[in-house]
């Protein structure tokens, strides 16, 4: 992955700094296009200008005299005072700038030089120089040209020449023709600034000012190679081991003068060098963007990774504090096996010895050879042989139920009977508090559930009425249907359940604050509605209040679908 | 006219006078009729010749130097001189008043006459004038206007006359002799005709 990055990478560096050079490439051309059009716009306008300027003097009714009505000898007195403002050698100004002429001269019908009478003011040219500026025929069109002057230090230096036809005013007809020279203007500052060199090829020969002779004899063996008749032309160049863009132009493409070219060349040392530094800065950014993108991708893979890791973490923690849960939950369904087996095994291993001490008691009570004393304690200690079977009964039941091996024969049993039968009972024991009994039951209240366990849980709710009551008090027993249900309820009088006591009321022996007085083994409630649940129903406290505690027991109606049916 | 009556009172000789009246077949016009009768020069192939076409006939002999021939006058009026054309007998002083309101410089290369009269203005007093001393053509120019033009005949003769428009001319006065009748057409056509002139005689001539 890291290597496919990288080259990935790379190759968009490498992309970049292709287009990045192409555009350099196109830049230079187009700064070096730009600078030497403004440079040479400059020129065309100087040329243009003094162009015009001789056009405008060749109009002068004094040359068209002289000319026309053959009066030759005033030609030169009369042109002085007309071109004075141009070869005047006062203005240094306009000197250097290419504006003042060196010389001119008329030319005849043959084309050749009409000596002037008096060299004052005419300027200097000499054989060399007018052997030169000899055309062929007489221009028709303003020419421009270029021809060279041999100082007296035996250099010789370039100028520029400009030819202007003389229209005769009579036949219309080019008579003469003025011709102008100039020195070349120098280059601006601004082009030796950016290094652009101009120069000026002419009669096979490259003039190039500021050039030393070894480099000036190279580039003309170069350009002379490279003139190869297109009028302009730019191509790279490669001249004493330097780079360099060459121009060159044909400046004078309609004259009779020899062609001449501007040459212009652009060292690309310092372009190379910009391109270099271009490309290694290409380089370093790239490098530097892979750098930084591994350091930013790693962090960003640490920022998204700390939730997963901590997901991770988290959710090994939560499976281990499940599987402890888990084992805890296995552990304590065993602990509950083993206690309800040790529940069971204890009831049944109790119920021999209760069994064999009430029969060894009831045998006692069958003599007679006892004081009287000793039979009310014999009996006493028989009762208490019952209730230890009652309490060992409970228990045997509530560690089945708890085993979860207590099983339900649902049944249709019929509840006022189930109630009637305790209500024998009630009516046959003595009534010592006087308790008054109200009961609204219908004659047949068929339920779901087995006869045994119902009974158990009615007579759990009805001996705790009676016992928690009061002299002279009441039970009130009666029934409401509700959908498919049955709601036994059973109220009696008597100290209320303290609202505290209340939630505690089902646990197994707890017994309230009012059962001080009251015979009891705490475990009647619990095992009354433990029962209920297993016949889908439930036990609950409706109220206790102002002397008034009702409790109700829900079964379910008995119908088809509960018949025969058997939970666990 | 005047030169004639001129030459009738100076010379007594001239009694018994002959007369050349013809006519010389002149160019066609050169454009629309003009509003303004007035010579102008043109240049045409290197012709100078005045618009409308006239043309100058005189008498070519060896006849006496007129001691002061009258002054004549070529005004430069809206940037033409007026007349564009004279004729001249040799010794002739010709004025030229400016009657533009700007400058003129009248100046003349030609081998007849060279002169330079300067930039003068039309208040230039005493009008700028120039002796034509030797016979020729003398083309006139402004160093100012370039395109005004004007020509001056200097004449050996004093027996010369202009054509009208048509080409008619009239030499009345004439001393009987041999003599070259020429008419001048323009700078480079100039018509000549021997004739022998007979006392009190009219010749006819036609040019050509």
């Amino acid at each position: 992955m890291m290597l496919v990055i990288v080259a990935l990478t790379a190759i968009a560096v490498y992309l970049v700094q292709r287009i990045a050079m192409a555009d350099v490439d196109v830049v230079l051309q187009q700064d070096f296009r730009s600078e030497l059009s403004s440079l040479d716009r400059a020129e065309e306008l100087r040329r243009e200008s003094l162009t015009e300027r001789c056009r405008s003097l060749v109009l002068n009714p004094r040359l068209h005299a002289a000319l026309e009505d053959n009066a030759l000898d005033l030609l030169y007195p009369s042109a002085r005072d007309e071109l004075r403002d141009l070869v005047q050698k006062d203005d240094q100004d306009a000197n250097e700038s290419g504006l003042r002429a060196t010389f001119y001269r008329f030319l005849n019908l043959a084309a050749s030089i009409i000596p002037p009478s008096d060299f004052t003011n005419v300027g200097e040219l000499g054989q060399f120089e007018s052997s030169q500026l000899v055309l062929r025929t007489l221009p028709t069109s303003p020419q421009n040209g270029y021809f060279l002057r041999s100082s007296s230090q035996g250099n010789t230096t370039l100028e520029e020449v400009i030819a202007v036809p003389v229209f005769s005013t009579e036949t219309g007809e080019a008579i003469s023709a003025l011709i102008v020279g100039f020195k070349l203007s120098e280059p601006t500052t601004k082009g030796e600034n950016s290094g652009i060199r101009r120069g000026i090829w002419v009669n096979d020969r490259l003039y190039l000012p500021g050039s030393d002779s070894a480099t000036a004899e190279d580039l003309n063996r170069k350009i002379s190679g490279a003139l190869n008749g297109k009028a302009s032309r730019s191509l790279p160049l490669e001249v004493g081991g330097q780079s360099y863009l060459l121009f060159y132009r044909l400046l004078n493409p309609v004259s009779s003068f020899p062609p001449a070219y501007q040459v212009c060349i652009y060292p690309l040392r310092n372009a190379l060098a910009r391109q270099r530094t271009l490309q290694w800065r290409i380089i370093g950014a790239g490098c530097s963007l892979l750098a930084f993108g591994f350091i930013a991708s790693h962090f960003a893979a640490r920022t998204l990774a700390r939730p997963v890791e901590q997901l991770a973490l988290e959710s090994q923690t939560n499976l281990a504090e499940r599987q402890r849960v888990e084992a805890n939950l296995a552990n304590t369904n065993q602990e509950l096996k083993r206690s309800a087996r040790f529940s069971a095994n204890a009831s049944h291993q109790l119920k021999n010895p209760v069994t064999v001490l009430r029969a060894g008691i009831e045998s006692l009570l069958t003599r007679e050879d006892f004081e009287s004393p000793v039979y009310e304690e014999l009996s006493s200690l028989l009762h208490q042989t019952y209730r230890l079977t009652g309490v060992i009964d409970d228990l045997l039941l509530l560690s089945r139920m708890d085993a979860g091996h207590l099983q339900i024969d649902f049944g249709s049993v019929n509840l006022s009977e189930v109630v009637n039968e305790w209500l024998d009972d009630f009516s046959a024991l003595p009534n010592p508090m006087g308790l008054r009994m109200e009961k609204q039951l219908p004659p047949s209240l068929r339920i779901a559930g087995e006869k045994r366990y119902t009974r158990l849980i009615v007579q759990n709710l009805l001996e705790n009425a009676r016992k928690y009551n009061r002299p002279g008090g009441r039970i009130r027993i009666r029934v409401e249907e509700v959908n498919d249900n049955l709601l036994l309820i059973v109220g009696n009088t008597g100290a209320i359940i303290a609202v505290a006591e209340q939630q505690h009321l089902f646990e197994r022996f707890y017994r309230g604050g009012a059962s001080e007085k009251v015979t009891g083994h705490g475990l009647g409630l619990n095992l009354a509605r433990d029962l209920a649940l297993l016949h889908r129903g439930e036990l609950f406290l409706i109220r206790s209040e102002n002397d008034w505690t009702e409790f109700a027991v829900r079964f379910q109606l008995a119908g088809p679908g509960n018949n025969g049916t058997q939970i666990t | 006219m005047l030169a004639c009556l001129f030459y009738l009172a100076v010379f007594p000789h001239a009694f018994g006078q002959a007369t050349i009246d013809g006519t010389v077949a002149l160019p066609k016009k050169r454009s629309a009729p003009v509003v303004t009768q007035r010579y102008e020069i043109v240049s045409k192939g290197g012709i100078l010749s005045p618009n409308p076409p006239i043309a100058v006939v005189y008498l070519e002999g060896a006849f006496p130097t007129p001691t002061s021939p009258p002054t004549k006058q070529i005004a430069q009026k809206d940037l033409n001189f007026t007349p564009a054309l004279l004729a001249v007998p040799v010794g002739t002083k010709v004025e030229f008043p400016n009657e533009d309101d700007t400058y003129h410089n009248i100046f003349s290369y030609s081998p007849a006459k060279r002169f330079d009269l300067g930039r003068y203005r039309p208040d230039e007093r005493p009008i700028p004038s120039v002796v034509f001393d030797t016979p020729g053509l003398v083309t006139i120019r402004c160093d100012i206007h370039e395109h005004m033009r004007g020509l001056i005949l200097v004449l050996s003769t004093p027996y010369f006359t202009t054509t009208d428009t048509n080409g008619h001319f009239r030499l009345n006065g004439l001393p009987p002799g041999r003599y070259s009748l020429k008419a001048w057409l323009n700078s480079k056509t100039t018509h000549e005709r021997q004739i022998d002139l007979k006392s009190g005689e009219v010749l006819h001539v036609e040019f050509p």
